[in-house]
């Protein structure tokens, strides 16, 4: 009892450390590649930064503006952020350390970080304003499009390996990472421009699309609410991350360094490339977008799964 | 007729996925450029030579000619004299300086014959409060020491 | 179907550049009705005008279109010199060709960065631009003495020459910008990205633009080969050799590309006009009082189109009457037809590439 105690507190523990970690590495890789500092003076190079910020959410006043929905508006933060917590149960940081390894692993996460769709609708017509609303719909039809493209190449996964267990899918690739394999590595690119539309990220920022819409469908939170969809976002980026890590790079194997370093810098590589494509590249359009999810994506990745199978199984 | 809508299909998914390893390439070879903001305030920059900042003034220079108080285009300026008992000798008895008002265009230093009127290189400029900066008496030495940065 | 939503991108707004209230009647995400709201920015320049000198004015014509300063100095101090029959020294003209030339690159740089940063390539390409613009903007302080608002060009010539090692300065300046506008090219303009964002949105067809009087860059993407630098000459400019970019289909992307290359050519013209820039005093002394009668009207090509400025004189010191003809108040006529049947986020990508500044709309 007491080390499933341990290890829930172990998993809350890590996911506010890393929050902060990542907020401090977002704003150092933007101003590196923008030429500039970025935060210098809280700390050494501006490592105490998020604990500003952290602590500068906790002061703000909650602003609860005329009109809410109440029920709605208050309870979307949670649906969006508890989810995310949920599905660290079966995320493997190494050989020995996981909370739980259940063996439909993949199933579970992928069928738990479908609840945040939920709360980012609840916020957007909670809030009694017309840009939250376009925002919240428009996040809707958004995750749900590119949820198919993601199941699609997740499935080939775990096709390759038999199991859908985390721990059994990294054995599997103790002779070579999947990443190397050709089907796969369409896999893995189909799987990484869906995991960057599912956690709202540009290209596919449309819900939070800062210029059209002032802030989307969070427009009217202020304060620890806001600080909650900020966390739930990162979180939510490092767990597509670690997913992706865990099929297809090989998890925690790697030659000296022990499991759980190996499986962070790859995880925190991934969010890098995540980062350094936010800070390139341009917005889709809405409809765009859709078209692209539908009329390109879904094709390919069910003509990889057809031609694969058919290898696999001759 | 089919192979050749694939063809031109597969030579744009070809192009755009090059534009965009093409434009990922631009930003990461900025991630190793030189920044070019400084850390201020602990590094600062000097201005040039001839930065307009906030108008200052050398009492002894000046000729009482009143042509800066004529072409301020916002009226900033003010200025009185008086004559002393000899008819001759001349000494100004205010001098005021509005700097809400002043747009920092710099004709006054222009067109002074002696150089006394001119703009310093000031740049920080913000005070606590509007009466620190709507009567500014150029004749004093301590003008600026209300507006931040004036004291240094 | 359904009732229409009013929307009110309102006059504080992210995108819109400036104090612009648009209305906005949406059925769904098109846009069916836009009305455009003016007047958050009015200082009331023109009846000023009336009553200050015509050397007291010039620092008020540095902030009608704030990112082109040197431009709007230029066309109104030409507009004193054709009232009053004033002849300028030939090292001040080339002097005003240089300065206009490079204020023209870095107003272009600046409507580039917004415009991308409206599409949501979020603050790189605009960090990008104003790195490039700051090298300009120094040489302006080192002239001049300030970064935004010149006030350097005086009627009859200048108001100081150039201090020693701007030649150089500005030789490297050039060298440097043409790397620079590779990495645009292949960051931005080639993209696939923002191909399918600015591709055939808001087009804009030769006899529309026509009819709406739309000059500069927004006239020549739509394929009207019309510059007044080459058309109607002014000052020196007959004396350089350059092209005049012309766009194909009159979209979105085609005023983009336009921009770019007018940069390119801009800095043509300065290489020209440092190689070959004369000798003499270009400075004019601000304490000569102008009197005159009559009535003159001067254009010149801003980098947002035509700026004219139509003074009337009485015999006093200060003039009886300023008109001011602005490029972006013509040019953002054109929005409610462009925008119509359109998406919210494509509104926001034509306004951006129309390239409007509101100081000089509502003066």
């Amino acid at each position: 009892m007491s080390t499933v105690l341990l290890k829930g507190l172990g998993c809350l523990g890590f996911i506010a450390f890393s929050a902060m970690f990542l907020i401090w590495l977002e704003r150092k890789v933007s101003a590196k590649i923008q030429n500039r500092m970025g935060p210098m003076l809280t700390g050494f190079h501006g490592t105490l930064q998020p604990i500003a910020d952290t602590i500068k959410l906790l002061l703000k006043e909650d602003i609860v503006p005329k009109g809410v929905d109440f029920l709605s508006w208050w309870l979307a933060p949670f649906f969006v952020t508890v989810p995310v917590v949920m599905a660290f149960l079966v995320i493997p940081f190494s050989s020995k350390w996981i909370a739980l390894d259940l063996n439909v692993g993949v199933l579970y996460i992928c069928s738990v970080t479908s609840i945040c769709v939920l709360g980012i609708f609840m916020a957007g017509w909670g809030s009694n304003n017309k840009y939250s609303l376009l925002g919240g719909m428009r996040s809707a039809a958004q995750i749900i499009s590119y949820e198919v493209p993601l199941l699609l190449s997740v499935l080939l996964v775990v096709m390759q390996s038999g199991t859908m267990s985390m721990q059994g899918i990294i054995h599997a690739q103790d002779h070579g990472w999947f990443i190397l394999k050709p089907h796969l590595f369409l896999a893995f690119l189909i799987y990484s421009i869906s995991a960057t539309a599912e956690c709202n990220r540009v290209p596919f920022d449309i819900p939070e699309a800062e210029s059209e819409l002032v802030a989307g469908y969070h427009t009217e939170y202020s304060g620890m609410k806001f600080a909650m969809f900020f966390v739930a976002e990162y979180t939510n980026m490092f767990i597509i991350s670690a997913i992706a890590t865990t099929l297809f790079f090989g998890g925690w194997h790697g030659p000296f360094l022990p499991g759980l370093v190996w499986f962070l810098l790859k995880s925190y590589g991934f969010i890098f490339f995540l980062m350094w494509m936010r800070w390139t590249l341009p917005r889709v359009r809405m409809d765009q977008m859709m078209s692209f999810a539908w009329k390109f994506l879904t094709p390919i990745a069910l003509l990889n799964l057809l031609i694969s199978g058919w290898f696999m199984v001759r | 007729m089919f192979f050749i809508y694939l063809k031109s299909w597969i030579i744009r998914i070809y192009m755009g996925a090059y534009s965009i390893l093409k434009g990922f390439k631009v930003t990461f070879k900025n991630i190793f450029r030189k920044s070019v903001t400084l850390n201020y305030p602990i590094d600062k920059k000097p201005m040039s030579s001839r930065y307009r900042g906030m108008v200052d003034l050398e009492p002894p220079k000046c000729v009482i000619c009143y042509q800066c108080i004529k072409i301020c285009p916002t009226a900033a300026l003010d200025m009185g004299h008086k004559v002393l008992e000899d008819n001759k000798t001349k000494n100004i008895t205010k001098f005021v300086y509005n700097a809400e008002l002043c747009c920092f265009c710099g004709l006054c230093e222009e067109i002074c014959p002696t150089d006394a009127i001119y703009l310093n290189k000031m740049y920080e400029v913000s005070y606590f409060q509007h009466k620190d900066v709507i009567n500014i008496d150029l004749m004093s030495k301590e003008k600026y020491k209300n507006v931040d940065g004036g004291a240094s | 179907m359904g009732e229409l939503m009013t929307i009110n991108m309102g006059p504080q707004h992210p995108s819109t550049h400036g104090v612009l209230y648009l209305e906005l009647k949406v059925d769904g995400e098109i846009v069916v009705d836009c009305k455009p709201h003016l007047g958050y920015l009015h200082r009331g320049i023109e009846k000023i005008a009336e009553n200050r000198t015509y050397t007291q004015f010039i620092p008020y014509t540095d902030r009608l279109d704030y990112l082109a300063s040197m431009n709007n100095n230029l066309c109104y101090c030409m507009a004193v010199e054709k009232l009053l029959n004033i002849a300028v020294p030939d090292r001040a003209q080339y002097l005003r060709v240089i300065v206009a030339e490079l204020n023209r690159v870095i107003s272009h740089l600046v409507a580039i960065g917004t415009f991308a940063q409206d599409l949501g390539a979020y603050a790189t390409p605009l960090f990008y631009a104003f790195r490039d613009r700051e090298k300009i903007v120094e040489l302006f302080d080192s002239i001049c003495g300030n970064r935004l608002t010149y006030n350097y060009v005086r009627i009859g010539g200048v108001s100081a020459d150039i201090p020693a090692g701007t030649e150089q300065y500005i030789k490297d300046f050039i060298a440097y910008e043409r790397k620079q506008l590779i990495d645009y090219n292949e960051l931005l303009t080639y993209n696939v990205i923002f191909l399918a964002r600015s591709k055939k949105i808001g087009i804009l067809s030769k006899e529309v633009a026509l009819n709406y009087s739309i000059t500069g860059p927004m006239l020549r993407a739509s394929g009207v080969k019309w510059d007044v630098r080459k058309d109607e000459p002014y000052g020196v400019y007959n004396k350089f050799d350059f092209d005049i970019p012309v766009g194909l289909n009159g979209d979105s992307w085609d005023r983009f590309k336009v921009k770019l290359e007018e940069i390119e050519q801009s800095l043509r013209i300065v290489e020209q006009a440092i190689g070959s820039i004369p000798e003499g005093n270009p400075v004019s002394k601000v304490n000569r009082v102008f009197r005159g009668t009559g009535e003159a009207y001067v254009r010149t090509e801003n980098p947002r189109g035509e700026l004219g400025f139509y003074l009337v004189a009485e015999g006093g010191v200060n003039p009886y009457r300023c008109k001011i003809r602005s490029p972006s108040f013509s040019n953002l006529g054109v929005l409610p037809e462009l925008i119509r049947g359109l998406n919210i986020s494509d509104a926001v990508c034509v306004l951006g590439s129309l390239d409007i500044v509101m100081g000089e709309i509502d003066r």
